[in-house]
């Protein structure tokens, strides 16, 4: 029970919550919906058929979304998650998230073209560039170092999917 | 004995130099990912889980028996050296490791937790071969319907006994199946959830929804939280234990693995109960209670071998009926599926040599630990001065290198990092993970299981509670459900001498000081 | 004036504050001990605890140096951090505790001391690895 965040007198409600509820409302609304334009396709064979899981689960979504903000509504707080290296009590950095996820993008759009050596080297530089780090080169080549020893142990040591891209040939 | 016999089996299928080699890798590479700051046992095996994809199934069982006890030993080692432990198993361990690396006795904590460990791997390890092979000759004459009950029975206790709260446990268990829906309806072919695309046709692989929501999670919520101070490092000798001190940990090792097993084994046990339950047996039994809470070793050996024993507890049901109950076992779980094996009763008659390969694994696993952590502590300890800019730089680029390997498709990087921010939206606002990973596997077991026990019963709803097993169950579910309600009604039947701060009744939410109770449910 | 000590918890860092109260002493003058900590690591062997600076600063007050002792926590840099300070407390001479690198350690790792060497605009007091 969250409650000993109860004890200082001046508790800030955290409204955020009620997004939560309402994205968990929204996905049960979503998978309910979806489950309506299956055909119907219950047999003999198979009295259940596809849609009765998802009319199941997207309601029971939606009776949880309610009593979640029902909680919310009574002063119910989610315990924020404590870790080695998280420091909580400021407010959350948007910028260094954004950058990491730009980061991630660019791998994702980048490595079947250029390949996996290129692209994650540069995701791993980039990330690194966006949690701070300000040797640019040293992140670079430790990237670089990263991406063609992976790729060689498992793309052509153990036959893993990873994409050569424009290396092909090369490497 | 039949079971002894093919275990020793297993142990001649492991036993060549190169498995032996693969084993080492994997205890050493799981050890030091282990250590590593922020990198839990559970997300250790899952972005070390393409490592296996290219070796057969055989060495990628020995590689995980290694990854599997080396990432739950690198956990106890940070929480002893520092004061921040990486998971809630290990909290019990810091109370008094960190006590007692402060006053110079990290060699001592670390040699105790790494022996206790060995101690109670093993002999929980034995426990597999004894009470396994017992559990799979029940669970194969249980049907569908009974299945069923069980798997239910594990989504409850996983949403609503671990963790805080339970509406948040529930939502987080109701997202993970909605999740597990995604994709090609198995027995009509219907899409369901795919949004016409293609790449979702195929379900989305619980690799990808693990180290989404373990990794790349991770790494956001570190992101936006970033800690920006260094904390000052206890030094590590050798470990070593005196006489003394061998004195004052066999007793707490043997106790620890004797409460860690048991909870293991059941579902929604989890390891938190018993490290915490195994810490008080031994606060209560030392002779040398005025050192508790400023470094006893019993606090330590004592909880640290619970931990253990926990984890080798959590095989059994693993093995035996297919069913993950902590994080770490869902994502085995995940990587038997991706072989195309399904765990559960079937598989032991079916592929035993495969089990057995594993448990013997398990053993060889555990015994390279000892062996390797005992001189190796004092470099473990280096690894924590890693930048933190690099350490998740490289989880952010051993995920996405994990989740294209899974089928190949930079879409699944998309994917990853949506459920990444999934993953961040729970370390913000509090539903617990592990609801929504056992959702998304078990999830569409869940249904088939429905499905096939209503096919069986021609659509009749009482075809659901078919024998004692489910009828059990279902108590059990209706137990976990009713008891915060009964517990509030004989509290609030006591009358007026409880506190005012217990008062929030289901339909008396009156005024500011019932807002500050949060109510179990709902 | 002050005598500005750059201060690590192992036994260079001891000769290093050694060298710094012979040289407060010698010039009469106070002993800034600063300890700096890079910001991006979990765990720093340069930090130095609070019952380590507490000795420190009880040691050297022992000594009859008017001693402070201070803790920088920001900054991934202890080049920078001990050159801005010396600079911003108009700090009379830099002791500094120099490390014997092999040649090819100095090429990957770049070196503090030097980046110090070359920067400070004060002296640079240079204490040597073995007892020097």
């Amino acid at each position: 029970m969250s409650t000993e965040a109860t004890t200082a007198p001046t508790r800030v409600r955290d409204r955020a919550q009620y997004g939560l509820c309402a994205a968990l409302a929204l996905v049960g609304l979503v998978v309910i919906w979806d489950a309506t334009r299956i055909g119907a396709a219950t047999s003999s064979n198979d009295p259940v058929g596809p849609r009765a899981m998802p009319f199941i689960i997207g309601a029971a979504l939606l009776v949880v979304s309610a009593l979640y903000a029902l909680d919310v509504y009574r002063g119910g707080v989610g315990e924020q998650e404590a870790g080695e290296d998280v420091e909580l009590g400021h407010p959350a950095d948007w910028k260094t998230v954004g950058l990491l996820a730009g980061a991630f993008l660019l791998n994702a759009v980048l490595m079947e073209p250029l390949g996996w050596v290129i692209s994650g080297a540069l995701l791993f530089a980039a990330a690194a560039f966006a949690l701070g780090n300000r040797h640019h080169v040293r992140g670079l080549a430790i990237g670089l170092a990263l991406s063609l020893i992976t790729f060689y142990a498992f793309a052509i040591g153990l036959d893993v999917n990873l994409p050569a891209g424009i290396l092909q040939g090369i490497l | 004995m039949d079971n002894i016999s093919a275990l020793l089996g297993g142990f001649a299928d492991v036993i060549t130099p190169m498995n032996l080699l693969i084993a080492l890798l994997g205890v050493i590479v799981g050890t030091a990912v282990g250590v590593l700051p922020g990198i839990g046992p559970a997300m250790t095996v899952a972005l070390l889980l393409p490592l296996t994809y290219g070796l057969p199934v055989e060495q990628s069982l020995i590689l995980f028996g290694g990854i599997f006890y080396g990432g739950m030993y690198g956990g106890s080692t940070t929480s002893i050296l520092l004061n921040t432990p990486g998971e809630s198993s290990s909290v019990v361990t810091a109370l008094e490791g960190n006590k007692m690396a402060k006053t110079g006795r990290a060699a001592q904590a670390l040699a105790t937790s790494a022996i206790g460990s060995f101690v109670a791997g093993t002999i929980g390890t034995m426990l597999i071969v004894l009470v396994m092979p017992q559990v799979v000759d029940f669970a194969i004459t249980l049907g569908s319907p009974e299945f069923l009950a069980i798997i239910l029975v594990a989504f409850v206790g996983t949403a609503a006994i671990l963790g805080s709260s339970r509406v948040r446990g529930f939502a987080a268990l109701l997202m993970g199946i909605a999740l597990g829906l995604v994709g090609t309806d198995f027995v009509t072919g219907q899409q369901r959830l795919t949004f016409g695309s293609p790449f979702l046709a195929d379900n989305i692989d619980v690799v990808v929804i693990a180290v989404g929501i373990f990794a790349v999670g991770e790494a956001l919520w570190v992101a936006a939280h970033l800690r920006r101070r260094a904390a000052t490092v206890i030094p590590v000798g050798r470990p070593w234990l005196s006489r003394a001190d061998w004195g004052r940990s066999w007793k707490p090792w043997l106790r620890g693995t004797a409460l860690g097993f048991p909870f293991g084994a059941i579902p929604a046990g989890g390891a938190e109960i018993p490290t915490f339950m195994s810490y008080l047996a031994e606060r209560r039994l030392s002779k040398h209670p005025e050192e508790f809470g400023k470094g006893a070793i019993e606090g330590v050996a004592g909880p640290e071998a619970a931990n253990n024993a926990s984890a080798a507890g959590t095989m059994v049901p693993l093995l035996a009926l297919g069913l993950p109950t902590n994080a770490t076992a869902a994502i085995i779980i995940a990587a038997f599926m991706s072989y195309g094996i399904e765990p559960g009763p079937l598989l032991l008659t079916k592929q035993p040599d495969l089990v057995w390969m594993l448990v013997a694994s398990l053993f060889i696993g555990n015994f390279f630990l000892l062996v390797l952590n005992l001189p190796l502590a004092p470099t473990w300890a280096k690894l924590l001065r890693i930048p933190r800019p690099y350490l998740y730089a490289g989880i952010l680029f051993f995920a996405s290198m994990g989740a294209y390997a899974v089928q190949g498709q930079p879409f699944d990087l998309y994917v990853l990092l949506a459920l990444g921010f999934v993953g961040f939206a729970m370390r913000r606002f509090g539903p617990p993970v592990l609801p929504l990973i056992v959702g998304a596997i078990l999830g569409p077991l869940f249904e088939r299981h429905l499905r096939r026990s209503l096919q069986q019963s021609g659509g009749d709803i009482s075809g659901l509670v078919g024998g004692p097993v489910a009828l059990v169950c279902y108590f059990i579910i209706l137990g976990v459900l009713v008891w915060p309600l009964v517990a509030r009604l004989r509290r609030g039947a006591r009358g007026d001498d409880d506190d005012a701060d217990d008062g929030g009744d289901d339909d008396t939410p009156s005024g500011p000081v019932s807002t500050s109770t949060i109510p179990n449910w709902g | 004036m002050t005598v500005l000590v750059g201060y690590v918890p192992t036994p260079l860092g001891e000769a290093t504050l050694r060298a710094g109260v012979e040289e407060a002493r010698r010039r009469a003058e106070s002993l800034l001990v600063v300890n700096m900590s890079r910001d991006d690591v979990l765990v720093d062997a340069h930090r130095a605890g609070s019952d380590d600076l507490d000795r420190v600063e009880r040691d050297v007050a022992e000594l009859g140096v008017d001693v402070e002792v201070v803790r920088i926590e920001e900054g991934g840099d202890p080049a920078d951090a001990l050159v801005h300070t010396a600079h911003e407390r108009a700090a009379s001479v830099l002791v500094i505790g120099l490390r014997h690198r092999s040649p090819v350690g100095k090429l990957i790792m770049g070196s503090t001391a030097q980046r110090i060497l070359l920067d400070a605009r004060c002296p640079v007091l240079a204490v040597k690895e073995d007892g020097g």
